[in-house]
């Protein structure tokens, strides 16, 4: 079985992002959608957490363009389409709201 | 089979509705006898907390609530070790008695058991 696990809040001052690496396994992706994708920030705490645990990663594209943030080698940008795609390739969704 | 769905809840009881309201959905599930399990993640775990009293702060008790789970057939209850551990609470002592304290790697496996997840 494989999770999609989908973030949208910023990690700072959160800890969804934490506790989500903390469970995310093997076979499982990461999606950052809307303000999660400030995770991205290069040299911050969550950049750092998010590239030592190094999960399989998803950035909505539009996301990371409109906050101008890079998207890393270590990710793969997807649009809307891609986002429908991932949802089904996996087991199962789990939304962090 | 019905689907089974996993609900991780993790927020702290009293600042708004969301904590009761993950509790009422799990509640509903059982009373209609669903596969539905419970995980107690993050400031969630602040809901366990022993000897809670809200009362001044008009809201009502969450442990009747958190009582009633066994008996609407949710057996399935489960809290981070973790959360509960950096939180300073003391995982004997919790108010869900039947809730059994799971690792990180526990966690990973029991989300890999479910149909469906929804953390809220």
């Amino acid at each position: 079985m494989s999770t999609l696990h989908v973030l949208s809040h910023s990690p700072f001052g959160d800890d969804r992002l934490n506790s989500c690496l903390r469970l995310i396994g093997a076979n499982d992706a990461l999606l950052l959608t809307g303000d999660a994708v400030y995770a991205l920030q290069p040299g911050t705490a969550p950049f750092n957490a998010l590239n030592a645990r190094a999960p399989t990663l998803f950035v909505l594209t539009e996301d990371a363009q409109a906050r101008a943030l890079d998207i890393p080698g270590t990710a793969k940008g997807i649009d809307y389409p891609a986002f429908v795609e991932l949802s089904l390739h996996y087991d199962k969704v789990n939304s962090w709201l | 089979m019905p689907t089974s769905l996993l609900v991780i809840s993790r927020q702290a009881p009293w600042s708004g509705p969301s904590a009761r309201e993950a509790l009422d959905i799990v509640l509903a599930g059982g009373a209609f006898d669903l596969p539905i399990g419970l995980l107690f993640l993050d400031d969630g775990v602040f809901q366990l907390a022993a000897e809670q009293d809200a009362r001044a702060l008009q809201q009502k008790d969450l442990s009747a609530n958190l009582q009633a789970l066994p008996m609407f057939g949710v057996d399935d209850l489960f809290v981070c070790a973790d959360s509960v551990a950096e939180r300073g609470l003391d995982p004997t002592c919790l108010a869900l008695e039947e809730a059994r304290v799971l690792s990180a790697q526990e966690i990973t496996a029991l989300i890999d058991r479910y149909d469906q997840v929804v953390t809220l």
